[in-house]
This record gives structure tokens, sequence and C-alpha cells, in this order.
């Protein structure tokens, strides 16, 4: 068998993306066909690398895999440190995935500027494999704000009418948070010196991890952490931005903002504001659980009224992605499970609800939901995916959106029966949103503006299918066999549960 | 009793070969009068050279242990200059922004029948006064220095006399200035009184024991009152708010080269004065001055800020956004203030002041020296418009812009960053209410992110108007925006370079203290 181990597997996969763009940045910008390829094979190769990680990983062994260290500013003990368990291997392969699919998604709806679009997208891979990856709080915030130009980028020049406001929005909020975070992790590094007398392992996630901080800290630098996870979440009443970037972005846009943007903001919950100050996670929990509650039932709600295909998938986000919270901050082993494992399910159902919003959209140039009707004869092969991720995204016992969502509403029930019973509801709620979109856009008469298009309305592509076809096989395949996953996150939610463990039972 | 030796002459070689280079522009262009290129060349050629003997005689340490033939601090005119660490930190510092401005000026003012000889001369001149303001150890020649160093900025402010609105803010920037000086003046005198001497170390002395107690009358209402003048007079320099009300008419009117020059020249070396007047000479006030500085940073970042919100002129927007700056590196200095004496947050505080100093010389200058360079053709006017489209008519200028841009806002990982990454760190080492300034630090850049981003919004999410003319870019200008960009990256993203800056203004921090 290859031997892995000798390998900087991780540095391959987070700078791969990099090495591409700077090759795409000499081509002829004439050349879109050549950019665009080259692009999709960077990505690919990226992807591939990523599998290799998968069948490298160790599942026996808890802990970091495949670290790699070197020392980056001594005077301050920061390093280039990357590794990679069970949860951010899941992630970093979604990631991988999702982007691949979202820059072959973007061969025909991009035709401006693809030189730059392709830059900006590979630079968007590395940031966000490299937060999944870096094991150093420094290391770590440079990747988070590396997202965020790209993403500025993607959604500001390829974007839709409004597109400015909507990216202002999104950069501020998210510089906001993550501002604050600069500041809660310098003042746990300069704490950790001031109490050990030294810098070496200040920015260390491991070293930090391991060290108990004072109560009054942990209330301040949980707050910093907490903002700028919630912000990317996004959390309600934190979540005001999403919906307008959703509706602005170009389609990949807004896969990979719905698919791993937001799971940034999750990962960071579940990997650093809440191992990191368990204490401080406890007392602010009731909160963030009510907050959760708020976000999927509301969610739901605003999605109910929605006359935008896009604004509709937006909001249902907020109320998945409460999910997630709700998981995280109840503290037990099936609800951080079903935390992580809604992640990754949103990720691949979101990001193919956007990819089909935006097959219907390159079609019709519109996405009101009143326009349309009747697309079940016009395009059956369309319908039926649409169909299937609908019925994926309300949570159908078999597919993937369903073992997260159930999983935390056991967790949660146990502990917090109330909190259970009104996510349960919301469930209910999700269901109405999206069959009563769906009957809406797909059933009926072809609509009297659908038939206006006359030939345009023409049913999916090759490429189209092939984009859509991995995320079917990943739906069913973690729907049927969520252990798959289980198995992989088991190591990491011990620990995270060991961690909180003793604060978390003070909570009960 | 003054002695001339070899090491007088080392330490004062770097400010007076500045003066004599000046000199020697405005004689050449009498002898051959119109040879801007000649001038360009010989200008920056021999500010390479005089940085580059700076670096030789040092005393100067990149990490590495002493480079250079002076080793330690070399105190001249007994005592009243000194060549330590800090001074040659200020001298390359102030150099660099004078190379900078003469590669990227002439560019500019050629086209607007403006002469470069004189431009130049002006600029060495005033760098000549910050460079003695950096190795000032006595009140007088601070004084001086310091007037030397505006006296040719108000000359600069008006360059384009025929221009009404350059008229206008030199003399704001005059009036306003010399009444600065006045009362700066009035401080010092009052110090005089009450120390009895004018060596800032026989000064810190003399404070430190009334201080004590043990001094002849205790802490004296004059003393204060001096220490509140020298105050005001600083926070006109540096444009802290609420003195800063000069700088945006004064930064509009000017010629774009000459707004890049006020916004970093001046401050720089103003920063310098209050290192060796605040933290040398009245260090042991500092328990007295610290609850202003406090003051002054919140409020000079969060105007600054604010108002650079609104601004749809590029000088304008920028002026504010050096206001903010500067309250930025006030943060740096409030941290020094509040920490207890003799800790280690000491030390980080000054050297946050340097760090940030040093960066923001660059990606300061380079925003400017991108804003020339689209203002090349007379007639392009400042609005924030003219930037529309650049992405497509000029992707180099517009890239480097961005990455001027970038760094300004404190994105990672260019020097911009690392200046607020260390000042931020200061302000939290002290803890307390400085924890509060540095959250109000990084709100406040959160909020500056706004203004800078719509520059980008412009250059790369608009198009050009329908008779954008060209933009074509001189020679020199590209040597200067090149210079400022490796600056910029090289400060933030090259380990040797980034560590090279640290220990400098570690270096000339562990000098003052």
């Amino acid at each position: 068998m290859l031997d892995l181990n000798g390998l900087p597997l991780l540095s391959l996969i987070t700078f791969i993306p990099l090495a591409g763009a700077l090759v795409i940045a000499f081509l002829p910008r004439e050349r879109l066909d050549l950019i665009r390829w080259a692009a999709l094979a960077t990505s690919l190769l990226a992807w591939a690398v990523s599998l290799l990680l998968v069948v490298g990983f160790d599942r026996s062994m808890p802990g970091f895999q495949f670290g790699e260290v070197a020392d980056w500013v001594p005077a301050f003990g920061i390093q280039y440190k990357l590794g990679v368990d069970g949860i951010s291997l899941a992630l970093v392969v979604l990631t991988t995935t999702l982007t691949w699919i979202s820059i072959l998604a973007s061969f025909s709806p991009i035709k401006e500027r693809v030189k730059e679009y392709m830059i900006s997208f590979l630079i968007l891979e590395v940031g966000m494999v490299g937060v999944f990856l870096a094991l150093d709080m420094f290391l770590f915030y440079i990747f988070w704000e590396l997202v965020l130009i790209p993403m500025y980028l993607i959604i500001g020049i390829w974007g839709g009418a409004n597109r400015i406001y909507a990216t202002i929005k999104f950069v501020l909020y998210t510089l906001v948070g993550s501002l604050l975070m600069l500041v809660a992790i310098l003042a746990v590094a300069y704490s950790y010196q001031a109490a050990t007398g030294t810098w070496v392992g200040a920015f260390d996630y491991l070293t930090l991890h391991a060290y108990g901080f004072d109560p009054t800290l942990q209330f301040w630098a949980f707050a910093g952490f907490f903002l700028a996870f919630a912000i990317k979440v996004p959390m309600f009443p934190f979540h005001t931005w999403l919906p307008d970037a959703h509706v602005e972005a170009p389609t990949a846009g807004s896969v990979i903002l719905a698919g791993v943007l937001l799971k940034l903001g999750g990962y960071g919950l579940l990997r650093f504001a809440v191992p990191l100050f368990p204490q401080a996670a406890a007392d602010w929990a009731p909160l963030i659980i009510v907050l959760s509650l708020i976000a999927i039932v509301y969610g739901a709600i605003v999605a109910l009224v929605q006359p935008d295909l896009k604004k509709l998938v937006a909001y249902s986000s907020v109320s998945h992605m409460g999910f997630v919270t709700l998981g995280i901050f109840i503290f037990t082993e099936q609800g951080v499970h079903g935390a992580v494992l809604q992640m990754i399910a949103h990720g691949i159902i979101t990001g193919a609800l956007f990819l089909l919003v935006g097959v219907i959209y390159e079609r019709t140039h519109d996405r009101a939901i009143a326009k349309m009707g009747g697309l079940a004869g016009a395009l059956p092969v369309y319908s039926a995916i649409f169909g299937f991720f609908v019925l994926a995204s309300l949570g159908l016992p078999g597919l993937a959106g369903f073992v997260g969502e159930f999983l935390v509403i056991v967790g949660a029930f146990d502990y917090f029966p109330w909190a259970a019973a009104v996510a349960a509801l919301a469930m209910m709620l999700g269901a109405a949103y999206l069959l009563f979109m769906y009957q809406r856009v797909v059933f009926g008469d072809l609509s009297e503006f659908l038939k206006g298009l006359g030939h345009h309305l023409t049913d999916m592509t090759r490429v189209e299918v092939v984009t859509l076809a991995p995320l079917v096989v990943l739906a069913v395949g973690f729907g049927v066999f969520p252990g798959l996953l289980l198995e992989l996150f088991q190591g990491p939610v011990n620990e995270f549960l060991a961690r909180v463990g003793p604060a978390a039972l003070a909570l009960r | 009793m003054i002695t001339v030796d070899a090491n007088t002459m080392l330490a004062l070689l770097p400010p007076v070969g500045v003066a004599l280079l000046a000199m020697l522009l405005v004689l050449i262009d009498m002898a051959r009068p119109g040879r801007d290129r000649l001038l360009v060349t010989f200008a920056s050629g021999g500010l390479a050279i005089l940085i580059a003997l700076t670096v030789v005689i040092g005393p100067l340490d990149f990490g590495g242990g002493h480079v250079g033939l002076l080793t330690s601090a070399q105190e001249v005119f007994a005592g009243a200059y000194v060549r330590d660490s800090l001074t040659v930190l200020i001298d390359l510092v102030m150099m660099s922004i004078c190379l900078l401005t003469i590669l990227f000026g002439p560019d500019y003012l050629r086209p607007r029948g403006l002469p470069t000889a004189e431009f130049a001369a002006m600029l060495l001149f005033a760098i000549t006064g910050g460079m003695l303001i950096g190795g000032a150890r006595d009140l007088l020649l601070l004084f001086l220095a310091l007037e030397l160093l505006v006296l040719p900025g108000y000359l600069l402010a008006g360059y384009a006399k025929r221009d009404g609105l350059s008229t206008e803010g030199a003399i704001k920037y005059f009036l306003l200035g010399s009444f600065s000086s006045a009362i700066f003046l009035f401080g010092l005198v009052l110090t005089f009184g009450y120390t009895g001497t004018t060596n800032i170390s026989e000064v810190a002395a003399a404070v430190t024991q009334i201080v004590s107690g043990s001094g002849v009358g205790g802490l004296a209402p004059a003393l204060l009152m001096g220490l509140a003048l020298l105050t005001t007079g600083a926070a006109f320099k540096i444009a802290a708010v609420p003195f800063h009300y000069w700088t945006p008419d004064a930064y509009q009117g000017s010629p774009t080269p000459v707004t890049g020059y006020l916004s970093v020249g001046p401050k720089v070396a103003a920063f310098a004065l209050i290192l060796r007047l605040f933290v040398d000479a009245l260090g042991g006030l500092k328990a007295d001055w610290t609850p202003f500085i406090v003051v002054l940073a919140a409020a000079t970042m969060t105007l600054g800020n604010l108002v650079a919100l609104s601004q749809d002129n590029i000088k304008r927007m920028l002026a504010y956004s050096s206001i903010a700056h500067t309250g930025y590196i006030l943060v740096g200095l409030a941290a020094f203030g509040g920490a207890p004496a003799g800790s280690p947050a000491e030390q980080a505080g000054l050297q946050s002041v340097l760090f940030y100093s040093v960066a923001y010389t660059f990606m300061n200058l380079g925003a400017f020296a991108c804003v020339a360079a689209l203002q090349r053709r007379p007639g392009v006017t400042s609005q924030i418009a003219t930037f529309a489209g650049l992405g497509r008519r000029a992707p180099l200028l517009a890239a480097l812009m961005l990455l001027f841009l970038l760094s300004l806002t404190g994105i990672p990982p260019l020097a911009g960053f690392w200046a607020k990454w260390y000042v931020i760190q200061a302000a939290l080492q002290v803890g307390g209410w400085l924890t509060l300034l540095a959250v109000l630090t990084v709100l406040n850049a959160a909020a500056a992110a706004f203004y800078y981003l719509r520059v980008a919004v412009y250059m790369y999410m608009r198009d050009p108007s329908e008779n954008a003319p060209p933009v074509t870019v001189g020679g020199a200008t590209r040597a200067g925006l090149g210079l400022a960009a490796l600056g910029t990256v090289a400060i933030g993203l090259i380990p040797p370079v980034t560590i090279a800056v640290i220990v400098m203004a570690e270096r000339a921090a562990q000098a003052l203290l």
C-alpha cells in the first residue's frame, strides 16, 4: 500500500489551489476554455488528494493525524501547524467536493472576467481548507480572513443587481466578528504567556486546549470567539447578511456560501470556542439554545413566505443551521454527532438546492416562485432531481438530512424536552415551506411566463447532471449508512464531551 | 566642551547629508534648469546612498547582533543630539518617505507645470528636520528641528500656487501650524522654567525628583500647565481629534504627492517628537498625561473613521483615514502610559508605536502614489468615481491600490495587519481600560473596511465611465509604487523582514527606556 505518512498531504490540499491560481494568472485572458479547464483540473487534483486522505486516515486512532509543524514567528511561538481529525476530514472532503462542483457549474453562467473568477474561487478554497486544518490560532485566523476577500469579490463582481450592498454587508458583518475574535485570540495568548512565562505554545491549539483559563477570561474570550462564529453560522439575530449575500451571489458562490462558509462557523464553535472555554460555554449555553430554537423556527416561518427561490433556500439555511448550534450546545453525544452530521448533510443538500435554483435561473433569468409552475411536464429530469433534494432537505428518513436533525432532537430530549419539542415541530414547518414551494414550481400547468420562453426552456444539460449526481449519491449514502460518518466523528466527539463534561453536567 | 572626532562626524552624517543633497539639487537646477529626470535620478540616488550609509553607520540591530560602525549610542554636541537605535529607525523611515515621494511626485507635478527641483529640495529640508527630531536630546534642538520640519511643509501645501484650494489649504495649515508651534513652545518654556535645563536627560531627572516630592516646590501646577500645552501642540502636529481641523482642507488642497508626504512625514516625525519628549523627558509624568492620550486615541480613531465613511473625495477620505491611523498609533502610546513602570508592557507599547509608523509609511504612501498615478493627467478629479473600472483600465495599478487598501484595513498577512496586531497586543498586555481601547480599535478597523473597500468596489465592480482617459504610469512612479508594495508585502509576509523591523522597533524602544 502507498505510504502516505511521508507526504505533506495537508499542505498539498491547501496549496494546490493556490498553485493553480498562480498558473491561471499567467494564462492569456481570452482563452476562456483553457482557464476553465485549468481551474477544474486544479480543484479535481485537490479533491483527489483529499480522497487519499480518507484512504490513509486511521479511524481507530483518536486525535489529529497527518500533522505538519514548522516554526513561523518564533518570537510569539506562532507555528505553521496543520492536522486533521474525523470532523475536519469530513469537512475538508466536503469543501474539495463542492469546490470542483461549483467550478464546473460556473462554466456556462460565468462569461465575464473568467480568469479573475477562477482565481478568486481557487484562493477561496485555500482559505476554507486552511481553516479546517489549522491547529495554530494565528494560522487559523489568517485562513479565516483569507476566505473573506475572494468571497467579497465573487459576490461583488459576478453577483446580481444589488450585489454591492450585499457584499459590503457580508464583509462588514464578518469582519466585526473576526476582529473581535482576533482580540480574544491575543488576550488568550497573552494570558497564557503571563501565566507560564513563555510564548511557546501561546497560539498552539493543543497546548491551549489542555490549559484551563480563569473564568473571567473564559467569559470574554468565549464572547469574542462566539460572536465571530455566530455571525458566520449565522445564528439569529446575526443572520441578516445571509439572505442578501445568497440572493446576490452567483450560483456557485451561493453553493460555497451555504455548503462550506456556514460550516466554518459551526466548526469554529465545535473546535475552538467550546473546548477552549468549556466553563464559559456552559454559562452561555442556555442563551445559545434559545437563540438556536428561535433560528430554527424563525428561519422556517420566514422561508414560508418568501417569493424568491433563493431567498427561501437561504432562510431554510438559517433554520437548518439552528440544529447545528442546538446540537453543539446541548452537550450530549447524540447532539454533537447530530450537529456534525447536519453540517455535512446541509452542505450537500443545500449546495444542491442552490445549484438547482441556478439551473432554472439560467433558463428563465428569474427566481420568482409566482412566475413558475408546471415544470414537471417541461423539465422531467430537473423536476425529479429537484424533488429528491426537496425531500432530502425536509428530512425524509433514508436521506442525509434526516439523520442529523433526528440525532439532535434525540440528544436534546433527555435534558431539554421542551427544546426537542420545539425543534421537532419546526421540522414540520420545514416540510411545509419546501413542499409548498415545490408544488407551486413543479406541478400544475406550465405558467404563462415559462410558456413565453419557448424553446429556451430545456431540461438539464449533461454538465448540470454531472454536477448534481455526486451530491445525490452522497445524500443517499449518508442517509442509509450514517455510521460511515458517525464512526469517523466518534473520537473527536468523545474528546469534545470529555472537555465540556463537568461544566455541562452542572447545566442539567 | 565639544569634541569633533570620527564618531561625531559619523553620527551627524545622515541629517547633514540630506541637507547637503537638498542644496546640491537647487544648485544643479540653477546650472541645468529643466532637467527633471536628472534631478529625480540624482535625488533618489543620493537618498539611496544615504540610506545605505545610515545602515552602515548604525547603531543598528536586525536581530543578529549589531551591524554598522557605531556599536552603541553616540552623543554629540554635549548630548544635544544622539545617534541611537531610535534615531536610526526614524532616519530610515524619514528617508524612505522622502525617496518614495520624490519617485512618484514629479510625474504628477510635471504635467501641471510645477517645478521638480524645489519640490525635491523642500522635501529634503523637511525630512532633515524630521531626522533631527529623531535624535534630539535637547528641548531647543527639538523645537528648532520641528520648525525645520513644518516650514517647508507649509510651502509644499501651497505648491500649486495658482490653485485656490491649494492656497486655502496652505494658509489654514500655516495658521494653525504656527499657532500650535507657539503653544508648544510655551509648554517647553514652562518645562524649562521648572526643571532649569533644556537637556532631556536632565529634564527627566528633574521631573523624577519633582514627582517623588524631593524636588523644589513639589509638583507645581505650572508644570502641569506646561504639560497640557505640550500635549496640545503635539496633538496638533499629529492631527489628533479635536486638533485635526486643518487636516482635511490641507490634504485636499495640496498637490497629491504633497498630500501623501503630509499624511506620513510630519506624522511620523511628530511621533518621534512625542517619544523624545513625553516618553524620554516627561516619562515621569506619564500618570498625568496618559488619561489624555487614552481619550485622544479613542476620539481620534472613532471620529476619523466615522467622517471618512461619508467622503466622496479620495484625498479627503485618505485624510480622515490618516487621522484614524493616528488614533491607532496613540493606542500604543497609551499602552506605554498605562503600563506599570519597568514592565515589559511599557516596551511593547513603544515598540508598537514604532512598528506601526514603519508599516503605515509604506501602505499609506503607496495608496497616495496610486492616486497620484491615476491623476497624472491634469483635470482628473479626486472624486472616488475616477476609480470606476480601474480594474479593467489599469489592472496592475488597481491591484496595487487593492493591496494598499487591504493593508490599511489590516487584512493579514500584510504590513498593516501586523501593525494593528502589535498595538492591540500591547494594549491587552496592560489590561484594564486599555482592553476596551483594544476592542474599540478593532471595531474601528471593521468600520474602516467599509470605506477602503468602497474604493475597491469602484475599481472592480463598476464600469469605467465613457470618456475615462487612458492611464499611463511613468517610470519613476512605477519604481515608487514598486518600493511601497515591496515594503507592504515584505514587512507582512517575509519573516526575516518582519523580524528585522520588529527588532529595530524593539531596540529603539529600549533606547528610550
